[in-house]
């Protein structure tokens, strides 16, 4: 069946009314940016010394990395387990890593203080930083998504470069360009590839790391050592899940037949992922005997079975239903729920497990914070549906049987 | 098929998993940035002599160049009403426990950077803008920082602050223990001006075995209990009280190093770029074999065609 | 063993140099020298003294007037942001005299005279022995603890004036030696407690007999209270529920508390100590003039003086007596018999007659001639 699937870009009426919708949430959300950019973060947010992080480390960029996971999960399988019936989801699992990853530097940016030194980490190193090597790591795994994109330029542009006026000059040279570039990246795309998988593998896990050294700051329903590999193990099971959930969800759009077939493949895949991780992260508990704070009535108690339980237990029992497995809506259904458990799990690790020694006002964020997080995922919603309609990205069926020339370069 | 795919992936995921939790729990040592000085100072604060008087602020301030009030607006002792905490402003406050029971004084605790031996802030900045020098001070390098504030996270004693209010090159700004007076030879500046000596300036060592040494003379006056001498295995500065620390609302701390074994995991996952690679080549191993594999797949198939 | 010959030979004369001056002020201190060295031979190098305070070692009191009346304290002047504080020492000392007496201050003092603070603390705040204060922290640990029981304030004006505003003219100081400046405290004579116990309401305390009678201290009861006891300007906190021992503490020092309640407690106000009836011994009649330790030899040990008189006098016989002091002198006949003669009971009080006399006794009739004592 995979045979006649070609990815092919999908031209559209750009702007529907949902999409309106979601420009405006863009804007506002850059608004925000730009308030924050004249009047500094303490103006827009509601951060402060108690509280030096707030969702746009929370979300933004630990959610948003735990997110981006379809990238390196499905180019795992797709190609290091060299599983060709998964090609046609690896262009959408790239794009949506891509968009993903580009916004977690967004993100990163904004909540610096100093911008404008996002440079520094690249020259003024400090190995025992955790937050170095997940600097590191998302800079070159950035590089490296781009990498693995640039297939997907060559093949919308090479033989079509058309720019206009003055630059018409530059058409053929750009050509050639192009498939010089095209013929490097057929031979050592594989590099790139495996790169991906462990830089991912690395820093997905650091960012576990991340948190460790708050130490007794942090609610010891999350605080554990194991805390990397937890992370780890969720950002493995969140990105079939958000193949599955994105793929649906494409389809809808652009009003296409869901890939059910491997959609449900995908999804037999989701539940080992998930019961490995939720032995660990239960396992762990019962270790370290953290299951006498569910007895208590809190925030984080509340918090905390809400994401094991909606999180991981629940999708857990419908991937492995065989009614859910046959349908799409159920499926998608599903994978949404792990979605949002690993969401809530970075949001938890990050701001409501962060509990400091001294609080003057306990932190919840701001208009502008929200807006600007929200801003951020509508921008990667639109960008999506752009890449989608100029790239050759989403496959269809393809009636005349002839094979695609440029695929993604596997070894 | 589908079984076959699953059961690797899962293998090699196992494979990483067991790998990351193997080297974590593997204690490798850190290799420090600094070696701990021998003679390194510090300052022992005996919280039952401290007054409240807040010269210290004062002279903290003005030796910072950081605005402040004349030094007689200090006498006022209003400010105690609520609890303070160092900011950017002020990188030293005092703070004021009401007396209880049998209590005659209230007790003024002065707050500052610890000035910990394992620096949370030296281990967790992204540049290393944090360095713990020879003299015990940690300090704050502005031309490195880049702004993401996890030291302050990382801080277990919640010291570093940060300007939030400025939209163009904030500051991280903490205690300093007066690194530019006290490379000129002078006291730090709260040292200096204490009225009290509440504040007793000396090599950590000789101020350890001071402290003790005026428990034992003064059992009443002192519990047995040198804050610092091993929390977050050890700071530069030092505290002695007539009750509990907890009760002055000093945090409860273990005798693990701040940055704990988050250090450890670190360069356990990063042990001389061994498991990265390792892992590399182990992927690349598997994606050679399944490339292989499905060729000859495809050969077969086309010769059964 | 010849190093150590050596050694010896070579301290030898430190030794001897050493010993020599110790005549004039240890030795009369009567202290072991490990009260104050923590080793065995200390020298003028290394005396290897003990950490301070050693307050309980040695005592030196003197009078506030001979004490120096004003000191201005201008050690400090060049570091210091005010102006140097004239400091009224007879005053203070004379609020010490009521307490600890010197050493309230003056928490450690080496054989000789009472020494100033800058003997022992050093001016300058960056050194190397932190064993003990600098002279700054030292003024102001030993100042603030009673000015801020006094007033509860710690404003810095109250003692100091910066430096600008300050009348920089040299101090005169009046020599007025008589003139006290804090007046003198009352002592009261009783004090009647009302406690709530059932049984022996009243604990009736005579402040003079105290002092004077039983020659107690002021600061064995009166330690460590400062002027806060009397001019407190904070509200004292309400009563608090104290421990039985520790409403006991001052008086269990010499008294029983725990089984002889009804020595100080009774149902009503008891009358001063009086010796004839708290202990049968009447000493209205010879020994009304002694002080209490002229018997009561040990310290503070008031018990277990037999009430013969040979416990203190010895037998009497004609080399140690002289019967004129009992105002009465003997004739001739009677001044040659032996005391035995006449007193037969150890108490010597009435002489038994009828041994020799048969229509004589006594005091109808008298062996002598009675003269005014």
């Amino acid at each position: 069946m995979s045979e006649n699937m070609k990815p092919v870009p999908l031209p559209r009426r750009y702007f529907t009314p949902t999409v309106i919708v979601i420009a405006v949430i863009a804007a506002v959300g850059l608004l925000f940016v730009l308030a924050r950019l004249i009047f500094g973060i303490g103006a827009v947010t509601n951060l402060s010394n108690e509280f030096p992080w707030g969702i746009w480390i929370g979300i933004d960029v630990a959610a948003g990395v735990a997110l981006a996971a379809g990238g390196f999960t499905t180019a795992a399988l797709g190609h290091i387990m060299h599983k060709e019936e998964y090609h046609l989801i690896t262009r959408p699992a790239l794009l949506t890593a891509m968009l993903g990853y580009t916004f977690v530097a967004v993100s990163v940016g904004i909540d610096l203080g100093r911008y404008y030194y996002i440079w520094h980490p690249l020259i003024m190193w400090n190995g025992n930083s955790a937050l170095f090597e997940v600097g590191m790591c998302v800079m070159i795994y950035l590089t490296v998504l781009y990498i693995e994109f640039l297939p997907i330029v060559t093949e919308r542009f090479i033989g079509r470069v058309n720019l206009p006026g003055f630059f018409k000059r530059f058409n053929v040279s750009l050509d050639k360009l192009l498939r010089a570039l095209d013929r490097g990246l057929d031979k050592t795309m594989f590099i790139f590839i495996i790169a991906g998988v462990v830089l991912s593998c690395l820093h997905q896990s650091s960012l576990g790391t991340l948190m460790i050294i708050a130490g007794p700051k942090m609610h010891p329903l999350w605080q554990t050592p194991i805390l990397p590999l937890l992370f780890l193990l969720s950002a493995m099971s969140v990105g079939f899940p958000m193949v599955i959930f994105e793929s649906y969800l494409t389809s809808k759009s652009f009003g296409l037949k869901p890939e059910t077939n491997i959609m449900a493949n995908l999804g037999s895949m989701v539940a080992p992922l998930l019961g490995i991780y939720l032995s660990f992260k239960l396992g762990d508990m019962v270790i370290r005997q953290t299951f006498v704070y569910l007895t208590e009535f809190n925030t984080a108690s509340v918090m905390f079975v809400i994401e094991i339980v909606i999180g991981v237990v629940v999708p857990l029992r419908l991937f492995l239903s065989p009614q859910i497995q046959k349908s799409p809506m159920g499926l998608s259904i599903a994978a949404f729920l792990v979605i949002f458990g690993v969401f809530l799990n970075r949001m938890n690790n990050f701001i409501v497990a962060y509990n400091p020694p001294y609080v003057f006002q306990s932190y919840f964020p701001s208009i502008g914070e929200i807006s600007v997080t929200a801003g951020f995922i509508a921008l990667e919603i639109l960008l999506f549906r752009a890449f989608v309609m100029i790239f050759p990205i989403v496959s269809v069926p393809q009636h005349s049987g002839t094979k695609a020339k440029f695929s993604i370069r596997s070894v | 098929m589908i079984n076959e795919s699953r059961r690797k992936f899962l293998k090699t995921s196992a494979l990483i998993g067991a790998g990351i939790t193997g080297l974590s729990t593997k204690s490798v040592k850190a290799e420090p940035k600094y070696v701990l000085d021998e003679n390194r100072m510090g300052v022992l604060i005996d919280t039952t002599v401290c007054i409240g008087c807040r010269k210290c602020e004062w002279a903290c301030k003005t030796a910072h160049d950081l605005p402040t009030q004349p030094i007689e607006s200090y006498d006022d002792r209003t400010v105690f009403e609520k609890m303070r905490r160092p900011d950017a402003k002020a990188l030293t406050v005092v703070n004021e426990y009401p007396p209880k029971e049998t209590d005659q004084f209230p007790i003024n605790v002065k707050v500052q950077c610890m000035h910990c031996d394992k620096p949370a802030c030296v281990s967790a900045c992204i540049v290393g803008a944090f360095s713990k020098e020879e003299n015990g001070s940690v300090i704050w390098d502005t031309d490195k920082c880049i702004g993401c504030r996890y030291c302050m996270v990382a801080c277990p004693f919640q010291i570093p602050a940060f300007e939030f209010e400025k939209a163009w090159h904030p500051d991280i700004r903490k205690c300093d223990f007066c690194f530019d007076r006290t490379k000129e030879g002078k006291l730090p500046a709260c040292v200096e001006i204490c009225p009290m000596e509440v504040l007793t300036y000396g090599t950590r060592k000789s101020l350890i075995e001071r402290a003790h040494q005026k428990i034992s003379l003064y059992p009443d006056r002192y519990i047995k209990h040198i804050y610092g001498e091993f929390e977050v295995g050890g700071t530069s500065w030092l505290y002695l009280a007539s009750k509990d620390f907890h009760e002055l609302q000093f945090p409860k701390l273990g005798t693990n190093t701040a940055p704990g074994v988050s250090e450890a995991i670190q360069h356990g996952i990063f042990a001389y770029f061994v498991p990265p690679v390792a892992l590399y080549a182990l992927l690349g191993g598997v994606m050679w074999i399944n490339k292989k594999k499905a060729e000859s797949n495809k050969n077969k198939e086309v010769h059964h065609e | 063993m010849k190093k150590l010959i050596i050694i010896i030979l070579f301290l030898a004369p430190i030794l001897i140099q050493s010993q020599t001056k110790l005549n004039s002020t240890h030795a009369n201190l009567n202290l072991t020298c490990s009260n104050c060295h923590s080793c065995t031979i200390p020298t003028k190098e290394n005396p290897c003294l003990k950490p301070c305070p050693r307050e309980s070692l040695i005592r030196i009191d003197q009078k506030p007037e001979e004490g120096p009346r004003v000191i201005v304290i201008d050690k400090l002047r060049d570091t210091d942001i005010y102006a140097p504080v004239k400091f009224s020492h007879l005053a203070h000392a004379e609020m010490a005299d009521m307490t600890g007496g010197c050493r309230t201050c003056h928490h450690y003092n080496p054989p000789g005279n009472v020494i100033g603070c800058s003997d022992c603390h050093e001016t300058t705040r960056k050194r190397a022995d932190i064993t003990k204060p600098d002279l700054k922290g030292a003024y102001h640990q030993q100042c603030m603890n009673c000015h801020r029981s006094w007033s509860g304030k710690t404003d810095c004006n109250d003692c100091h004036v910066v430096k600008e505003k300050a009348d920089l003219k040299p101090v005169k100081v009046k020599d007025e030696k008589s003139k006290r400046i804090h007046p003198e405290v009352k002592a009261p004579e009783k004090i009647s407690f009302n406690t709530k116990t059932d049984k022996g309401k009243f604990v009736t305390f005579y402040h003079n007999d105290h002092t004077g009678l039983f020659g107690l201290e002021c600061s064995q009861c009166h330690s460590n209270e400062s002027c806060a006891k009397c001019h407190s300007q904070i509200k004292k906190p309400a009563e608090i529920k104290k421990s039985f021992a520790e409403q006991h503490k001052k008086c269990s020092s010499c008294h029983e508390v725990k089984t002889g309640c009804n020595k100080c407690h009774s149902n009503k106000e008891s009358g001063p100590f009086n010796h004839k009836i708290s202990t049968g011994f009447d000493l209205a009649k010879f020994h009304s003039k002694l002080n209490c330790a002229r018997c009561h030899t040990t310290p503070s040990k008031f018990t277990g003086l037999i009430k013969d008189c040979v416990t203190c006098h010895g037998t009497w016989s004609w080399d140690n007596f002289d019967h004129k002091k009992t105002g009465l002198v003997l004739n001739e006949t009677h001044g040659e018999l032996d005391c035995e003669s006449c007193h037969k009971d150890k108490s010597y009080a009435n002489p038994t007659c009828t041994d020799c006399h048969d229509d004589l006794t006594y005091p109808k009739n008298l062996p002598g001639k009675l003269i005014k004592r």
